[in-house]
């Protein structure tokens, strides 16, 4: 327990949009090769803090973020910086499921294309094959890999978002909210990936859903009006939280 | 008289709106103690009624005196067989003039009789259509106040009024559309009687001016071998080519760097600007490619020993290409603005810089609607008229050299229609006969292009 290594830090983080702030102060530390779930009533700033953590942010002209974040020690919150190699690092998985227009195979093979990570033909289709295998979906698609992925259900299309994720070896990965759209037995599905992938990734997880994140994380965060009341160990926090409106979200009175 | 007429009905009409709202409202609230509509429901019922059956007696009978007053005239003319049809019109037409006194030259004295009797006929139609008409007016409105008076919804009647004045103007413009496509199907049938349509499609020789010269010229020249139509479509289908060689490329990148590279602030000014293009009027490009890109491109071939014509297919085709160039960009970029920001930002966070997430993700994405944009751009394209008659020249060649001169349909029509022309002749049926030709090329590459685009709009929804 003493031992555990912090993958990510965050120091004084403070996020604008336009004038607006969303986020106030955020210190948080996020260990490696946990789950860290983040909880909140919607409109707290979830999103804009795990979209800080790969520089998501950028993407939005009005978005503005101060302070400090590190990954492995590394200043990333910087300018002049390849925000794309931090990406290729810390990967995504959307609260919709976001497959390309293209078929199951060049989905995943997509980053692995940009990035050369494959040499030739065979070896992409080994990089293909295994993202697939770790992200649980390549039973139901090894037979039809030249089909289009926006064909296939919401739970398959965001397992294939995760292999698309996992296909580029990141060593975080970030998930909004990633079984909203999901019906129960593809949540399900998801959830017992995540518990597999805690082995390799380092993963943060925005959720809804007070049980999900009882179930797959190991520490969790409060967050509310863009600060963040509390973060422990998922075990303190569903049990004896020290904030009373910690206790009060999480036995639903609001949210 | 016709204007007078109107003005005076609309005069009434008004009346009866302030009569209906005013009187005719009170009169009902007093005897059946409320209304079922708002006053002002009353007003616009009696004046609906008041103007709009008055109105279009009026524009039947109008239409219909003229036609009425011709037979009649006509009818003594007609029993004699050397007077065909266009003589008939002649003869017609004389009669007028000299009614109305605007007959130049030597009045022809047997036609004076029938000057006479055709202002007297007009003046009997005149009078007998102010007649009906007022009687209409009288009529409706009597017929409608007793309407109101038995309670009926104004309200609603008013709204069924309002829906059948939209749905007729809804029909004229569609009526109208088949009206013309059904003129030219008629003529271009005259002419296909004259010319075989299979000559007329595959035809590559198109002179139609010799079609003319048939007793003048010692050698015979038969309609049949005039008429080929081959070398207008290769035209068509050449300068649209050099066009879209212009247009795609500019058009597209313009269109992808609005969407996906330029900040807010720039793609606001910018945009606008290149939208200026499609608003100049074509006959500007027209002389701006006959002025200057021409002559320019002459210039350029003495200097490297080319003998290029000043009027060209290049210098028409480029010049096009330009006027086109907002429609593939600004389509493009609405396009692209429509791919989902998901996509984007599903790429970005696997590492994939702007220019790949464009190339690999957005473009394959937009596909189907660039293929639209550029289609429209094509019908624009195949359409166009001034700046082929004024850049590229009139005679119609089947050559590969952008450097010669070319021709389109578009233009062979304008020359054909422009100056002297009779309407039985095969050479001005022949415009009729391309205008159908293109009217299908065009709506043939729409509707492709339309279905494109829907198909990827609802990829999207
Ligand atoms: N693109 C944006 N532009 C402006 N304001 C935004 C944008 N995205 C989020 N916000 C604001 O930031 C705050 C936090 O939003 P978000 O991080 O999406 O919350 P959560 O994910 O917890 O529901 C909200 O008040 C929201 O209105
Ligand atoms: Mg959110």
């Amino acid at each position: 327990m003493i031992n555990e290594k912090i993958k990510i830090s965050t120091k004084n983080l403070n996020v604008f949009y336009a004038s607006k702030q969303a986020l106030f102060d955020i210190n948080i530390n996020l260990k490696e090769n946990k789950v860290t779930a983040l909880i909140g009533p919607s409109g707290c700033g979830k999103s804009t803090f795990i979209r800080c953590l790969n520089r998501m942010n950028d993407v939005i002209d009005i978005c503005k973020v101060e302070g400090s974040i590190k990954i492995d020690g590394d200043e990333i919150n910087k300018k002049n910086l390849d925000v794309n190699l931090i990406r290729e690092k810390v990967g995504m998985v959307f609260q919709k499921p976001n497959p390309f227009p293209k078929s199951i195979y060049d989905n995943v093979a997509y980053g692995p294309r940009i990035h050369g990570l494959a040499e030739n033909r065979e070896s992409l289709d080994n990089i293909v094959e295994n993202s697939l295998k770790k992200a649980a979906l390549w039973d139901e698609v090894k037979d039809r890999l030249n089909q289009p992925g926006t064909g296939l259900s919401g739970g398959q299309q965001q397992r294939l978002c995760i292999a698309r994720t996992i296909s580029i070896n990141p060593e975080v990965i970030l998930m909004d909210e990633p079984c909203s759209a999901l019906d129960p037995i593809a949540t399900a599905k998801i959830e017992e990936l995540i518990d597999e992938l805690k082995e390799t990734y380092t993963i943060v997880i925005v959720t809804h859903s007070m049980s999900q994140a009882a179930r797959v994380s190991n520490d969790t965060g409060f967050f509310h009006l863009g600060k963040i009341l509390e973060f422990n160990s998922t075990e303190k926090i569903f049990k004896n939280p020290d904030n009373k409106l910690t206790q009060d979200y999480i036995t639903g009175r609001f949210g | 008289m016709n204007l007078t007429i109107i003005i005076l009905i609309l005069i009434f009409s008004l009346s009866c709106f302030f009569f209906g709202k005013t009187k005719v409202s009170n009169k009902i609230k007093i005897s059946r103690g409320k209304l079922n509509s708002l006053p002002k429901y009353y007003g616009y019922y009696l004046a609906a009624w008041c103007g709009l059956p008055a109105l279009l007696i009026l524009i039947l009978w109008t239409f219909s005196e003229l036609y009425f007053v011709k037979f009649i005239i006509l009818s003594d003319f007609k029993a004699d067989p050397t007077i065909d049809e266009n003589k008939l019109n002649l003869i017609f037409t004389e009669i007028v003039s000299i009614a109305e006194k605007k007959f130049s030259g030597q009045i022809p004295q047997n036609l004076i009789p029938y000057a006479e009797r055709f202002l007297s006929l007009k003046y009997i139609f005149e009078l007998s259509k102010l007649a009906v008409i007022f009687s209409t007016i009288l009529f409706s409105i009597f017929f409608s106040y007793e309407q109101i008076l038995k309670n009926i919804k104004a309200k609603e009647s008013v709204e069924k009024i309002i829906k059948s004045v939209m749905f007729c103007c809804a029909a004229i413009a569609i009526f109208t559309t088949f009206g013309i496509v059904l003129s030219l199907l008629f003529e271009s049938i005259k002419f296909f009687t004259v010319v075989p349509i299979f000559d007329f499609l595959s035809g590559t020789n198109w002179s139609p001016g010799r079609a003319f010269i048939r007793d003048a010229s010692t050698e015979i020249a038969d309609v049949e071998n005039v008429f080929g139509a081959v070398p207008l479509f290769w035209g068509t289908f050449f300068i649209a080519a050099i066009a879209m060689c212009v247009a795609i490329p500019i058009g597209l990148f313009s269109g992808i760097y609005m969407a996906e590279y330029a900040s807010r602030k720039v793609r606001k000014i910018v945009k606008p600007l290149i939208e200026v293009l499609a608003g100049i009027p074509t006959v500007v490009y027209g002389f701006f490619a006959a002025l200057t890109v021409g002559p320019f491109f002459r210039t350029l071939g003495e200097i490297i020993g080319l003998e290029v014509s000043s009027e060209s297919a290049l210098a028409a085709g480029i010049v096009m290409g330009v006027m086109i160039i907002p429609y593939v960009s600004s389509l493009t970029d609405d396009v692209i603005n429509a791919v989902p920001l998901s996509l984007r930002e599903g790429s970005f966070s696997l590492g994939a810089t702007k220019s790949e997430t464009t190339k690999k993700v957005i473009l394959p994405a937009a596909l189907p609607g660039i293929v639209g944009a550029i289609l429209l751009a094509v019908s624009r394209a195949v359409g166009e008229t001034m700046i082929v008659v004024m850049a590229a020249g009139l005679g119609a060649s089947l050559t590969i050299n952008p450097l010669e001169a070319s021709t389109t349909i578009t233009t062979q029509i304008v020359t054909i229609l422009v100056g002297e022309q009779s309407f039985d002749d095969p050479k001005t049926q022949a415009a009729f006969a391309l205008g159908i030709t293109l009217f299908f090329f065009t709506l043939i590459i729409n509707i492709i292009a339309l279905q494109t685009v829907k198909k990827f709009r609802e990829q999207y929804e």
